[in-house]
């Protein structure tokens, strides 16, 4: 090794090693003393994050986001992680505020008349589609926009559980007629729709996307990619799709009802450490796992005052099939219900993730009451009802279903498992199943038990118990049938008093839930991290336009 | 360089096509049999019979198998790799050959720092064989290969974004200061292999006779070095780096998730899970293409280096 040339590539080897080694050795002594988990390590980072204004100044809002799980098409939106985006690009003749509150958006006034029968909509005269073409929005658009909605060759998913009420659009749907004729344009700026029996949500269900304008013309010029740039007439257009990459939302300038205080929206969707990266100033909301719930709940976590609390208009739920035994029998299913400790399991298991669900409706949908009640945690009434039920000593094989890959069942369904081991001496199996094949079976009735979730499109008692519980719902995977909660059903459905009506789904509610056919559990809750320089970000339990209120603002 | 070469790649590239129609019609009866469906994906909660028979008749699920396949088949030889389920508004080829792209050019760089460190240190190991140095050089690669992949991402992004701040975690295009953590987590744990592949060699190498020679004849301990133990233990290196480029383009999945790396490992991931048919298809029949040509690549470059296995010279056999 006597060589210049030799020792010189030697060197740099070993410098490289040295130098790799040197930051390596450091990273880990850092890392030791994380562990530790000494509380002011972690504030020195977070003090340099709420003092560095990199992400504070610009007028460009950072989030974290999830792919559209399918076309930015108001008709084929079904599902949350869509409908984020098409709310913000599309709009429609009413829309929801952040209390939730039905309010005008192309629409400027409406008036309701033959006994909730017939609304009729007057249209601004200043709405325009996006980019630039400046055409503008007419009584006809509304009516092209139902009609394709309302066509079979296009399939919309939720066409039917949203609009059905329209006089005209069953038969369209089904092909029997060429054409809804409950949508009439009047005149330019006027549009009536006529309902084949009175409602008092139905605008609300007009705030879902599927009832949005489109434009006729880009979608019959490029039918095939329109969805890629699409024009609507929300308070934010797509200016860049990047699938698993990136969604980019520019404001529109002519936007009708107040123009978005940020330029741009950019979701990123390729994932990655966010808590990290959120830590780090790189996005302007996060999230954090949930072993971090309580440190930041109590406020001893640096990141304490940024945490928010966003609640979803939701519910976990178990099923219990009526038609298979042995829950064909009301003891067997309200034994089941009274032996998991909710409250417990939230507070041990969760940290408080969740709240217990009391009721199937969470409080923040309209005509929540209080007086609903679910069965409280009594394992020796349970005990005592399973003894008198017909299948006290000879239960079948029982197997609870949910969807989920393979490996290990989630905690929270393995805690009430226990639960009903424990108390009742019960032993379920728990099985998963892949999504898909899940909703699959679960249309078929097959499962015997399964584990369940819904999330409202529109805040209404009737979007969680009438499409899930009336016998005649195309959506009760239950198949939960009880006539007088079908009548109950029936009758608030047309019922226009909205204090009466809310009165008639209370005790429908009750009754859902004294029959044990659904147990619910959870209300879920969403819990975020915002910067403190974001300002008015609504934090509603739906999915509504809410960027346009945002402003990025240091103080 | 004859034309016993040409048709020895010939033949080589003509084999491999049944070997790809095995693979696309097992992948293929794999995926339709499975359970789930992208119909039922798409649909969700809201499936109704009337929209299901739409969508099965768009993408034609409505088919027998076999004329699905053949139409799948008739589609490729035009180079229509299918519609993707999980991005609707994309074809197939949109989603993967951006994405492939992206863990290509990653990994290309990974791959240059594996081989770049590996072989220098397998060499400077072996010729300090028998000193302390050699055991502690390896065993320190060793030691970093050992850690997982995904405490590494952890304890990366922590330290330098958190701790150190000196960069950013998003992906914001590969060539990006951002990326130089992900390129060092995927390519510092591959050193330690390649380092004792190429140890290993040189000290093989070391005990041939023409070295003795080349001592004896006196030449540079330099010309020793570079020219004739380096360039005769590099040979069986050959193997390994072809049998690694297709692995490049594949991408690394922990990196890609921890980090946030829009790449092919990541959209492989969701494509299996949603399923998405197409998608999932094309991945398999690209990599399974990427093998077999990167062994014929293999076969060639042997010639290149060692005229002794060089096809169809036909002297010296």
């Amino acid at each position: 090794m006597s060589n210049k040339m030799l020792t010189l590539m030697m060197g740099f080897v070993a410098f490289l090693i040295l130098a790799v080694g040197v930051v390596f050795l450091i990273a880990l002594a850092g890392g030791g003393d994380d562990d530790d988990g000494s509380p002011a390590d972690g504030g020195g980072e977070n003090n340099r994050s709420s003092t560095s204004g990199k992400i504070c100044d610009g007028k460009s809002l950072i989030v974290p986001g999830d792919d559209p799980s399918s076309v930015l098409d108001p008709i084929q939106v079904a599902d949350v992680s869509t409908a984020e985006y098409v709310v913000e690009i599309f709009g429609g003749l009413v829309t929801l505020d952040p209390d939730l509150k039905v309010q005008p958006d192309i629409a400027k006034e409406w008036t309701s008349s033959n006994g909730g029968k017939t609304y009729t909509f007057k249209l601004r005269d200043n709405v325009v589609f996006h980019s630039g073409t400046a055409k503008r929005v007419t009584a006809n658009d509304f009516k092209y926009s139902i009609e394709r909605a309302a066509d079979p060759a296009n399939a919309s998913p939720t066409v039917l559980a949203y609009l059905g009420n329209i006089v005209g659009l069953k038969d369209r749907f089904q092909n029997k007629a060429s054409s809804v004729t409950g949508v009439k344009v009047i005149d330019e700026t006027t549009v009536q729709i006529d309902l084949v029996e009175p409602s008092d949500f139905f605008l609300s269900e007009l705030t879902y996307p599927v009832a949005y304008v489109v434009d006729k013309e880009q979608i019959e010029g490029n039918a095939r990619n329109w969805t890629q740039k699409p024009r609507g007439t929300g308070p934010f257009q797509l200016k860049e799709f990047k699938p698993a990459e990136k969604i980019v939302l520019a404001k529109n300038d002519r936007y009708h009802l107040g123009v978005a205080k940020l330029d741009e929206v950019v979701f990123e969707l390729a994932g990655g450490s966010i808590l990290t990266r959120y830590e780090n100033n790189e996005i302007h909301i996060g999230g954090f796992p949930a072993t971090q719930l309580d440190s930041i709940k109590s406020g001893q976590n640096p990141l304490s005052d940024d945490y928010r609390e966003v609640p979803e208009m939701a519910v976990f739920y178990f099923t219990l099939n009526p038609q298979k035994a042995p829950f064909d029998d009301p003891k067997v299913r309200q034994a089941f219900a009274m032996s998991f400790d909710r409250q417990n399991i939230n507070t041990v298991l969760l940290y408080d993730a969740y709240r217990v669900a009391d009721g199937f409706m969470p409080p923040e949908t309209p005509g929540y009451s209080e007086s609903i009640k679910s069965y409280s945690y009594d394992p020796v009434k349970a005990k005592q009802l399973l003894q008198e039920s017909r299948y006290a000593g000879k239960l079948p094989r029982i197997v609870l279903t949910y969807s989920g890959s393979g490996s290990a069942a989630p905690d929270l369904l393995v805690a009430i498992q226990k639960g009903w081991s424990d108390n009742l001496g019960v032993e379920i199996e728990l099985q998963a199943v892949d999504s898909s094949a899940f909703l699959r079976e679960q249309r078929k009735g097959q499962f015997q038990m399964q584990s369940d979730g819904w999330a409202a499109d529109y805040p209404d008692p009737e979007d969680f118990l009438g499409k899930l519980f009336a016998s005649d719902s195309s959506l009760n995977y239950a198949r939960y049938k009880n006539d007088e909660v079908d009548a109950l059903l029936r009758q608030a459905r047309i019922e226009t008093d909205r204090t009466k009506r809310f009165d008639l789904y209370r005790q429908a509610e009750q009754k859902i839930i004294d029959d044990a056919t659904v147990i619910p559990t959870f209300w879920p809750v969403t819990h975020t991290l915002v910067k403190s320089c974001v300002k008015n970000l609504p934090s509603a339990a739906l999915v509504i336009p809410k960027y346009r209120y945002v402003e990025i603002k240091d103080d | 360089m004859g034309p016993g070469l040409a048709g020895y790649i010939i033949r080589r590239l003509l084999w491999a096509i049944p070997v790809l129609f095995l693979i696309s019609i097992t992948v293929f009866a794999m995926l339709r049999l499975a359970p789930g469906s992208p119909i039922d994906a798409i649909l969700g909660q809201r499936y109704t019979e009337e929209q299901a028979a739409v969508l099965r008749d768009k993408y034609g699920y409505d088919d027998p198998l076999p004329v699905q396949y053949v139409k799948y088949i008739g589609n490729l030889a035009q180079g229509d790799l299918g519609v993707s389920t999980r991005h609707r508004d994309f074809t197939a080829s949109e989603i993967i050959w951006p994405k492939i792209w992206i863990s290509t050019q990653l990994g290309l760089i990974a791959l240059v720092i594996v081989f770049g460190l590996g072989i220098p240190v397998g060499v400077y190991a072996a010729m300090a064989r028998g000193t302390f140095i050699d055991p502690l050089t390896i065993a320190f690669w060793l030691a970093i290969e050992a850690i997982p992949t995904f405490v590494l991402v952890t304890l990366t992004s922590w330290f330098f974004a958190l701790k150190l701040g000196v960069i950013d975690l998003g992906y914001e295009g590969v060539w990006t200061p951002n990326m130089t953590v992900p390129v060092l987590v995927m390519s510092l744990p591959g050193v330690a292999g390649v380092a004792r592949f190429m140890r290993a060699s040189v000290i093989g190498v070391l005990g041939e006779d023409y070295i003795r020679t080349a001592r004896a004849k006196g030449l540079k301990e330099q010309t020793i070095v570079l020219t004739h133990i380096t360039r005769n233990a590099l040979l069986p290196m050959i193997t390994v780096i072809g049998l690694s480029l297709p692995g490049i383009t594949t991408g690394s999945l922990f990196v890609e998730v921890g980090f946030g790396i829009p790449g092919i490992a990541n959209e492989s991931l969701q494509a299996v899970l949603a399923p998405d048919y197409d998608v999932i298809l094309a991945l398999v029949l690209f990599g399974a293409t990427l093998f077999v040509l990167a062994n014929v690549a293999i076969d060639i470059l042997y010639g290149f280096i060692d005229p002794r296995v060089r096809v169809g010279a036909g002297r010296g056999q």
